[in-house]
């Protein structure tokens, strides 16, 4: 058993500088389409048109999703409509072994893992409150209390690394999710046991209404990641190669055993928090355009004319395969979900007690005696 | 498939008990036992791994298993749990401590929205075999946030098993039962028995996870009690036996589920009902047992069923904490209320006879 | 031509205001086209029509509130598809069958008009339903006129109940004794006894066993009884039952008539053995009731000849002979089996010589007789062998003392020694 000696006169230690985010947010593809200058090596074409492809989807997906809401077929449903390089950057960095903890919002970044975009949907369809099975995707369930699924991401990096295996957790955090308990708890557990876990903070400049100056008093939100001895990096969120090459970069450290990282993405959500909200109660339409005019699709498809990576029938393409996915997206969630009230039951312990085949029994006997009635 | 303890417990004479053990003891000899034989189990939570803990139920395992099986955490209750989570999602098989009862609220939230539901939202496909222990109840003079019995707050969540137990043998059997289950277990261990001793053999076999269990068997009434009261609950029936009531002492061990069949089938010889526990009456367990008993066994009923219990208030402090636990003394005073000789129970009529509130 | 319903546009809303159409009737719409704006309570909101086709209604105009599940727009689709209507989540309820609620056959409780009766348990409540008793003419004597298991059971007793229902086990009085002696074999194991002591089994106490119970407990605690007791020789007794009986045998008289009719001449003389005790007066009636015991399978019952004291002998033995058949049978009513003055016991159909009885409350004595066997007594300073009982005398002391009693048995005895000397008193 090794002392842990706590000295009275610490030796002064310069200040982690390493662990402290560049003053300027990492940037390889600039607003306009063009290379920056920032540091990191730009992934390779292959995966550039496939970010692109990907986010044409998503964003197909997400309008869509945001239809369907209209139209009462979704009960709610979080946009994230300008956050598309983020839910697709981050998530195609990841290599299979390895795990997604999204939350409500981050329904593009779960269907970019390969989950069926229906079983995506269940939760905000009221059909269940997961639709996909976790361990086929490596995605867990998506989770509405923020900041508490960063925990799970954090237990399960580590108990990979207690077996020995290399898998690392890649968990979505908000901006106001940041200021929750559980997310403060997890870095420092993932710091103090070095677990294999990025944490990909997806700042967009409000919570629901509450801007992030009210969230904190901190210089960015990638500073924190010095108090817990975790480095943060602060980056352009809406640069879908720069979130890819920093979440490669991040899951590369994590693999080899230097800990976690705190990734701080500046991102903007264009639509309301959900179709519930009226968002122009709490920001100027000036700074909506001024988002959209850095958007992550445009850019990324600037980047890619200019270097031939991409012409019309390319885009046409593209454009024909979003609207047949979405269509097909549309039909399938217009034909009404099968729900088995039996099923309430079923889950609740690996095997039902007594009292719940009870009741369960009570509840069907109930349903066959209304349906008797409307036979009467 | 039944298995007895390794413990190494001072060789008996032939012929005789085994020597006897402490519920501390007990409990320690079931997770070195479990994390001998189950490489997926680890031990975690504040001061459990150097320290052995503060009430040393994890003593020496640390130094036995390695700090990679047995380990400090940080000090954050919701963070104990919510890795925990996330390591049984990866297939490992957490048991954690929470140090003291009114220390584990701040993982409330990780227990009753994720622990609690993670195996019904993915309709099955997660499971979190998951042991929560929590030292609860009062009686050993601890100061605020010591000694609550928070029960009712788990018992009250689908998704949870709650279990206690009362005696040092059924401790080792129900946390390795607990440990051995599916499903996430809350562990209330009553503090003020971790030091009584027993002498009967540390083994798995005996009543099953869910099973409630006669301790004392009886006529005349029915004791039914859990954790801390259930020795309270048999000094007040062996005192009774000289008054010439015959009680019977039931020990529920799972209040989660509860065991239905063992209260009615007591109940229904009996035809009397008392409930003992430490926790504040209001809202507290007794009055799901009372309502439970009442529908299944009304027609046997001779009296209303009564409960004994902790008074609605905070936890006292120590110089007066006595005065606000179930004694012996009270469970009788219920007893004898219990409407014998077609003599009704006059506690609730006013002075001149009426029914008052 | 399917209409399009306004859904729930914001987790529980229930209307919306229609604020601007962007189509008309016959406009072609494609699939999600904005077709209006509207106005809800969080927000305004632009809702897309789900099918495609040409505009052939608008359901509400500008500035008209449209409430949740209303048609909003209706749509020619070229190809009529699945007619879906679509309802949105939350207020525009989904699931509530249309048809009626369902009947349930209420008949409802037991309606006085101030509600129900106070009993003591459930379970006497039952008891009462189950033997038709209406609780409201129960006079209940616990506190607060609390309806006691006793008050029932004294209700179904006037009323002449004299058996308990079957159907479920009521529990053992606590002093009860069981009726069998302990089984031999522990019960199986994991039967619910398993971990209790064998029990054998258990009998209830209901019905006239209980009340027997119950009074022979009364008795035991009210009564200072005290008992004096005589052998007598029973010789000549049994010989003049012979001559009667060869003299007119269709009617027989039986050993229990003939110390029955000895007790009504005694209590001639000793009238104070057939009173009863009303607070601080003894009552003398100028009547005998005569109550004897007599055993049935239901246990002892104690069946009244009413007015023995005018009987004969002969007439007197063959109402014991039919009293006794009738509580074999379960003819008795409770009026036969109540209203005694005294009581008379043959002890010796037990194979006994007697015993230290208990009266039968309200009467203050109980009158015994036992087996007659052949035992040697002194005659004339010789043993012989003579045919021997023992007389008994349970008294209340509280009525009389010694001297009556002892009187009263002496002039027993004497009929029992020299039935002849009983005809100066007939």
């Amino acid at each position: 058993m090794t002392a842990v000696a706590h000295s009275p006169t610490p030796a002064a230690e310069p200040v982690a500088t390493g662990l402290l985010p560049e003053p300027a947010a990492r940037q390889l593809i600039d607003p306009a389409g063009r290379l920056s200058a920032g540091p990191g090596a730009l992934p390779p074409p292959g995966v550039l048109r496939e970010l692109h492809r990907r986010m044409v989807l998503g964003r197909r997906f997400d309008a869509q999703a945001t239809a369907l809401t209209k139209q009462g077929r979704l009960a709610v449903y979080p946009s994230s409509r300008g956050q598309d390089a983020c839910q697709v950057g981050a998530v195609l960095a990841l290599r299979e072994q390895d795990w997604l903890f999204p939350t409500y919002r981050d329904s593009v970044a779960i269907m970019s893992r390969g989950v069926d975009p229906v079983e995506v949907l269940c939760l905000l369809r009221g059909e269940w409150h997961c639709g996909y099975d976790p361990y086929q995707y490596r995605v867990a369930p998506q989770c509405t209390p923020l900041a508490t699924n960063t925990l799970h991401a954090v237990g399960l990096a580590h108990a990979a690394r207690l077996r020995g295996e290399d898998t690392v957790a890649l968990v979505l955090v908000g901006d106001g999710a940041t200021s929750e308990g559980d997310t403060h708890e997890a870095l420092n557990f993932a710091a103090v046991w070095k677990a294999p876990v990025v944490f990909l903070v997806q700042n967009n400049g409000y919570a629901i209404s509450v801007p992030l100056a009210k969230q904190t008093a901190a210089p960015t939100l990638a500073h924190k990641g010095v108090g817990y001895g975790m480095p943060g990096l602060l980056i352009d969120g809406n640069d879908a190669a720069g979130v890819y090459a920093t979440v490669t970069e991040a899951i590369g450290r994590a693999g080899r055993g230097e800990g976690p990282t705190l990734i701080e993405a500046l991102t903007y959500r264009i639509e309301a928090h959900t179709n519930a909200d009226d968002a122009t109660r709490y920001r100027e339409r000036d700074e909506v355009a001024a988002w959209l005019a850095r958007d992550p699709l445009a850019r990324l498809e600037t980047y890619l004319r200019g270097e031939g990576l991409l012409d019309d029938a390319g885009a046409a393409r593209l454009r024909d395969e979003a609207e047949a996915f979405a269509a097909s997206v549309r039909e399938r969630m217009n034909a009404d979900p099968a729900s088995d009230p039996a099923e309430m039951f079923a889950h609740v312990y690996a095997a039902p007690t007594a009292q719940l085949v009870e009741q369960r029994g009570d509840l069907l006997a109930e349903i066959r005696g209304h349906g008797d009635d409307e036979h009467a | 498939m039944a298995m007895t303890s390794t413990l190494d417990r001072a060789a008996a004479a032939p012929g005789t008990a085994p020597a006897p053990v402490t519920m501390a003891a007990a409990l320690n000899a079931a997770l070195a036992d479990t994390l001998a034989e189950d490489e997926r189990v680890l031990v975690f939570g504040e001061d459990v791994g150097t320290l052995g803990g503060v009430f040393r139920i994890t003593d020496g395992l640390a130094a036995r298993f390695g700090d990679r099986r047995v380990f400090d955490t940080p000090l954050a209750e919701a963070g104990i749990v919510g890795t925990a989570i996330g390591m049984a999602m990866n297939g490992m098989v957490p048991v954690v401590e929470m140090q003291f009862d009114a220390f584990a609220y701040p993982a409330f939230e990780q227990i009753t929205s994720h622990l609690a539901k993670l195996h019904n939202r993915t309709r099955g496909r997660v499971e979190l075999p998951i042991v929560v222990r929590i030292p609860y109840g009062g009686g050993i003079g601890g100061v605020e946030h010591h000694c609550d019995s928070s029960e009712v707050y788990y018992t009250h969540t689908p998704g949870l098993r709650v279990v206690t137990p009362a005696r040092p043998a059924d401790a080792y059997r129900l946390l390795r039962q607990a440990i051995a289950c599916p499903d996430p277990v809350i562990f209330l261990e009553p503090k003020r028995r971790y030091w009584s001793k027993d002498s009967a053999e540390l083994t798995t076999s005996g009543p099953g996870i869910d099973q409630a269990e006669i301790v004392r068997p009886g006529r005349d009434v029915t004791i039914i009690a859990y954790g801390g009261t259930v020795d309270t609950a048999v000094e007040a029936a062996q005192a009774a036996a000289e008054e010439g009531w015959d009680a019977e002492v039931i020990d529920l061990r799972s209040l989660s589920p509860v065991d239905d069949a063992a209260l009615v089938r007591s109940v229904r010889r009996t035809g009397r009902a008392v409930v003992v526990h430490e926790a504040a009456g209001f809202c507290g367990y007794g009055a799901e047992i009372a309502a439970r008993i009442t529908e299944r066994c009304f027609h046997y009923l001779q009296a209303p069923v009564l409960r004994v219990t902790g008074f609605d208030i905070p936890y006292p402090p120590p110089m007066v904490e006595r005065h606000h636990l179930p004694t012996a003394d009270r469970i009788l005073d219920a007893l004898a209320r219990l409407q014998w000789d077609d003599d009704p129970d006059v506690r609730w009529l006013g002075p001149d006879g009426d029914e008052h509130a | 031509m399917p209409d399009f319903l306004l859904p729930d546009l914001g987790e529980g809303l229930e209307e919306a205001e229609v604020l601007s159409w962007r189509v008309q009737v016959g406009d072609q719409v494609a699939v999600d086209q904005i077709v209006v704006e509207v106005e809800t309570a969080k927000a305004a909101v632009e809702v897309p029509v789900p099918f495609a086709g040409t505009v052939s209604a608008l359901h509400a105009p500008a500035g008209a509130t449209v409430s949740v599940g209303q048609p909003l727009i209706s749509v020619d689709r070229p190809d009529e598809g699945s007619g879906n209507v679509l309802v949105g989540y939350g207020t525009a309820a989904l699931s509530s069958p249309s048809g009626s609620r369902r009947r349930r056959g209420g008949r409802g409780g037991e309606r006085n008009g101030s509600g129900p009766v106070p009993v003591v348990s459930p379970l006497v409540r039952r008891m009462a339903r189950q033997a038709g008793l209406d609780l409201s003419t129960v006079t209940g004597t616990g506190p607060a006129g609390i309806v006691l298991r006793g008050d029932v059971d004294r209700a179904l007793q006037a009323r002449g109940e004299r058996q308990a229902p079957a159907a479920e086990t009521l529990p053992v009085a606590r002093n009860a004794e069981p009726a069998r002696p302990f089984a031999t074999e522990p019960p199986a194991a994991g039967s619910p006894a398993a971990g209790s002591p064998a029990v054998g089994s258990r009998v209830p106490l209901r019905g006239a066993r209980k009340a027997m119970a119950d009074k022979l407990t009364r008795s035991r605690r009210e009564i200072p009884e005290a008992t004096v007791w005589v052998d007598a020789d029973a010789t000549d007794l049994v010989a003049a039952r012979a001559a009667l009986n060869a003299r007119n045998p269709q009617r027989p008289v039986g050993l229990l008539a003939l110390l029955a009719r000895f007790t009504v001449l005694a209590l001639r003389s000793y009238p104070e053995l057939n009173a009863h005790l009303e607070g601080d007066e003894i009552v003398i009636p100028d009547h005998v009731h005569l109550g004897f015991a007599a055993q049935t399978e239901r246990g002892l019952v104690v069946p009244v000849v009413r007015d023995a004291h005018r009987l004969s002998t002969r007439d007197l033995s063959a109402a014991l002979a039919e009293r006794t058949d009738a509580a074999r049978a379960g003819r008795l009513t409770p009026a036969e089996l109540t209203g005694g003055t005294v009581t008379v016991n043959n002890y010796g159909v037990f194979g006994v010589d007697g015993s230290a009885a208990i009266i039968n409350h309200p009467e203050v004595a109980i009158v015994g007789f036992g087996r007659i066997i052949d035992r040697p007594w002194v005659i004339d300073g010789q043993v012989v062998v003579r045919k021997i009982t023992e007389l008994t005398l349970s008294f209340d002391h509280r009525v009389c003392d010694g001297g009556t009693a002892g009187g009263f048995l002496r002039y027993l005895a004497d009929c029992v020694e020299r039935p002849v000397t009983a005809l100066g008193d007939l």
